[in-house]
């Protein structure tokens, strides 16, 4: 019964803090589906036999159950229809439900929504509703938001890896400089500059070794993506059309301290494993997507990735994860720059969260469409030139990450 | 009259409810439940975009049910931890089941921990959210308090940003009796009173590099 799982289109607004154009989430989602029509001509609406729903926070959209305002105004009453939430993996887990559908051959024709309305509130505020998905019992008020728990475990994590601050302020600067070739990213609308290493190191602290353009942005953003079956794709997109060979999805603690000497890590990695420092739960999953999908080498059989760079500092701890590197190599990986676009593995050549932007229920589906564009051979017509195009792409990984790395996902796709 | 008998029969049933007889309302005078309301609007020049103002204020209740003795303890100045009887791991924060599978989710049984931690790991704030700002730059730190099996994040005070070490000794302070409210924010850490800092150096000096402008805009801040 299971069956190929194939994308064969998608689209993003543009991601921004304040007005887009597209002031609506409804409107956004019409506008990512018209443009996804404009590239797939032969795709109908009226083929979708199932519509899932990416999307993180009520407190931001001031509106319970919001899916079912875009939904309807999308015409597809009747259609079945349901919401994914998983923090900042929302977007990573919509897509694995939508392949699991497809897979399992009960659905061909599956279209993802994904959006955020961070906007709605103050930064500082933004910043408090997304701390409420720490364990807000132990944690909140207590520094309070992601940033600084995320630097206590990238601070260890770096000296124990000797990483350095300039090391990772070159993901940084490299991010954010791919996004001034997009004309979709926040960074390439709002602060539109390249920027050096040194701009990163003396930008201001926000929690040590983390500084203000080690950060990820808060965005308003929608995303739609179309996910389906092998036949449907070649039926209406059979030049442009790529495969999910690999899925993976896997869990850790909520909150990072309860990561040491926790016996289900014991168990399948030893003990000293995560630490506080590693993402387990994406070395976990992508050892599942890699099994499915064949990876037995993965910096030589993955040509690009678009990953989870809510901070340089993740990124870096992600290379790490995904078996790019290990603690002897790590560091020289970061410094031989294998991952800009001159280097033998591009990661987030579309700007990544750094610089595209991060809408959370949005993010994973941008991360998912950019990697479709790179492998469909459609970066010339998406991107402002072809500087960060990929060179002739067959392989690449998509990650989409949460909470402390509280879920993390990762996907194989391949080009047909 | 039918409904009410009900309700009483179901009552029956069930054990008794708690009987709170020790209430305290400590929210600030601004503070209001005024429930949801339009409260302005904005509209652009050529009068083609309109934000609305929504403002919702809303009390939560976090009925601590079974985790209850952790924060009743931090009133009292106590740290209280659990601790499985069958393979002997305990916990601060508090698990009332126990992680190991082996254990099949055996209910704990609760150990009042020492008031010492130790450093895992540190971080220094320089930005924080609405409600921490002033209190720029913060110590974060996770340490492992007494005999628990992981880490725990609260502030450290006491101490220069730049001092702060790996491994370091910490005793637990709590604030004075009358203003603590049965959460973490009772509750610091310092370092132990041998504890000193080793000698400035480059990593040291880059952090207090770092802060010297967080102090100074906390300083502007109303
Ligand atoms: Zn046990």
């Amino acid at each position: 019964m299971s069956q190929k799982v194939c994308i064969i289109g998608g689209a993003t607004t543009p991601f921004d803090y304040g007005a887009t154009g597209f002031e609506s989430i409804e409107g956004g989602a019409a506008e990512c589906v018209k443009e996804t029509q404009q590239d797939v001509p032969e795709f109908s609406l009226r083929d979708l036999d199932l519509m899932i729903y990416s999307h993180f926070s009520v407190h931001f959209g001031h509106q319970l159950a919001p899916e079912w305002i875009i939904h309807d105004h999308l015409g597809l009453v009747g259609l079945p229809h349901y919401r994914v939430e998983n923090g900042g993996n929302t977007g990573g887990s919509a897509l694995y439900a939508a392949a699991l559908a497809v897979m399992s051959g009960h659905h061909n024709v599956v279209g993802v929504v994904g959006w955020e309305t961070m906007d709605s509130v103050s930064q500082s505020q933004g910043s408090e509703f997304i701390a409420m998905a720490s364990d807000i019992r132990y944690e909140l008020m207590v520094g309070g938001i992601y940033p600084i728990y995320y630097a206590a475990m990238a601070n260890k994590w770096m000296k124990d890896n000797k990483v350095t601050e300039e090391d990772v302020a070159l993901i940084a600067a490299k991010n954010k400089n791919n996004a001034m070739d997009n004309p979709k990213a926040q960074w390439y609308r709002n602060d539109h500059k390249y920027i050096t290493v040194d701009d990163v190191m003396n930008s201001r602290l926000i929690s040590y070794p983390i500084k203000k353009l080690d950060c990820c942005l808060m965005s308003r953003g929608v995303a739609f993506l179309l996910v389906c079956s092998e036949d449907y794709a070649k039926k209406v997109n059979p030049d442009h059309y790529v495969t999910i060979d690999g899925v993976g999805l896997s869990s850790c603690t909520i909150r990072a301290g309860d990561r040491l000497n926790n016996p289900g890590w014991n168990e399948r990695y030893g003990p000293g494993y995560p630490e506080m420092t590693e993402f387990a739960a994406c070395r976990n999953s992508a050892e599942q997507a890699y099994k499915m999908a064949d990876i037995k080498d993965p910096p030589k059989d993955i040509d690009f990735g678009e990953i989870h760079d809510a901070f340089s500092t993740s990124e870096a701890q992600i290379y790490k994860a995904l078996g790019l590197a290990n603690e002897n190599t790590i560091a020289k990986f970061i410094r031989d720059e294998r991952t800009s676009m001159y280097g033998d593995i591009p990661m987030n050549p579309g700007g990544g969260l750094l610089g595209y932007g991060h809408p959370v229920g949005a993010t994973g589906i941008m991360s998912t469409i950019e990697c479709y564009y790179q492998l469909a051979g459609m970066i010339p017509k998406k991107h402002l030139s072809k500087k960060t195009e990929v060179p002739d792409p067959q392989c690449g990984i998509v990650n989409s990450h949460a909470g402390t790395g509280t879920s993390i996902s990762n996907f194989i796709l391949r080009r047909k | 009259m039918m409904k009410s008998f009900l309700v009483t029969k179901n009552k029956d049933k069930f054990a008794d409810p708690p009987k709170f007889n020790e209430r305290k309302d400590y929210r600030p005078a601004d503070v209001k439940e005024t429930g949801l309301s339009f409260v302005g609007h904005e509209i652009s020049e050529d009068r083609t975009v309109i934000n609305q103002f929504l403002h919702y204020d809303q009390l939560y209740t976090i009925r601590h049910g079974w985790n209850s003795r952790f924060f009743i303890g931090l009133l009292d100045g106590k740290i209280m931890g659990t601790r499985c009887p069958k393979c002997g791991d305990s916990w601060v924060p508090v698990r009332t089941h126990c992680w190991n599978l082996n254990c099949k989710l055996q209910k704990t049984e609760w150990v009042e921990m020492p008031l010492t931690a130790k450093v895992h790991t540190w971080t220094i704030a320089g930005w924080s959210g609405r409600s921490s700002l002033k209190r720029l730059p913060i110590i974060l730190v996770y340490a492992s308090i007494g005999t628990s099996k992981v880490a725990m994040a609260n502030e450290l005070h006491g101490i220069n940003p730049w001092d702060v070490e790996f491994g370091m000794p910490l005793k637990i302070v709590f604030k004075p009796k009358e203003q603590r409210v049965g959460a973490v924010i009772d509750f610091h850490f310092e370092p132990v009173d041998f504890w000193k800092p080793s000698p400035m150096n480059e990593e040291k000096q880059r952090i207090k590099d770092l802060v010297t402008p967080v102090y100074e805009w906390v300083k502007t801040l109303k």
